[in-house]
């Protein structure tokens, strides 16, 4: 299979978001719970940013040595590919918004289930925005693997 | 896989060209060399200024390199 720097990238940057996600959310939602820690919670994102940002520079030098003359360039079709993507992950982001307003709407007029804490809301946007960008950077492989 | 309607001979034509590599034709035109590939097997349809600039690479008119599909 012949990939181009940009497609490798957005392969690394998958890669990386999903392990980092699937480690931070379960943690972060059980420190989220009733009576909340917020510096448990601040440790969190700053160990999951600093993981993420670590393992992508390593990635990234690391493909970049294997073909430096391809390293960064992009052209149309990778722009073009980029904009498609990026639209489609700005619907999954709303619906994601969407549904978390509804889910406290109807969460509160239900009455059946305790609204969740604003501790809890806050990871549910955080969660949100990354499965979003997940789902940016599959659509970019997608559209790399089966045209653009 | 999804064919574009934009047909084309660049590959044909790249080969007549003093067998001309992709890489050689990417660096000419200011792209890669993986768009290169998507073009020469219609997964891409370059943009019109693309299209010319592989044309003139090619020193051959846009029409002998690129032909729309109209079924």
């Amino acid at each position: 299979m012949d990939f181009s720097y940009q497609e490798k990238s957005a392969w690394g940057l998958l890669l990386g978001l999903v392990v980092v996600s699937l480690v931070y959310f379960p943690a972060a939602f059980a420190a989220a719970d009733v009576g909340g820690e917020i510096t448990k919670l601040v440790q969190l994102i700053v160990g999951g940013v600093i993981a993420l940002v670590v393992i992508e520079v390593i990635y990234h030098v690391a493909i970049a040595a294997g073909s430096p003359q391809d390293a960064d360039r992009s052209d149309e079709r990778d722009e073009l590919i980029n904009l498609k993507a990026e639209r489609n992950s700005g619907f999954v982001l709303g619906f994601g918004l969407f549904w978390l307003v509804g889910f406290i709407v109807a969460q509160s007029a239900l009455q059946a289930y305790p609204v969740p804490e604003p501790l809890a809301i806050a990871v549910y946007i955080l969660l949100i925005i990354a499965v979003s960008e997940i789902a940016k950077l599959a659509n970019q492989i997608w559209y790399y693997r089966t045209g653009a | 896989m999804k064919k574009c309607r934009v047909r084309n001979n660049v590959r044909k034509l790249r080969f007549e060209r003093n067998e001309m590599t992709q890489q050689q034709l990417a660096e000419s035109i200011g792209m890669t060399r993986q768009t290169i590939v998507a073009i020469e097997k219609e997964k891409y349809s370059p943009s019109l200024e693309a299209a010319f600039r592989i044309a003139r690479v090619l020193d051959k008119p846009l029409e002998s390199v690129f032909s729309y599909d109209q079924d």
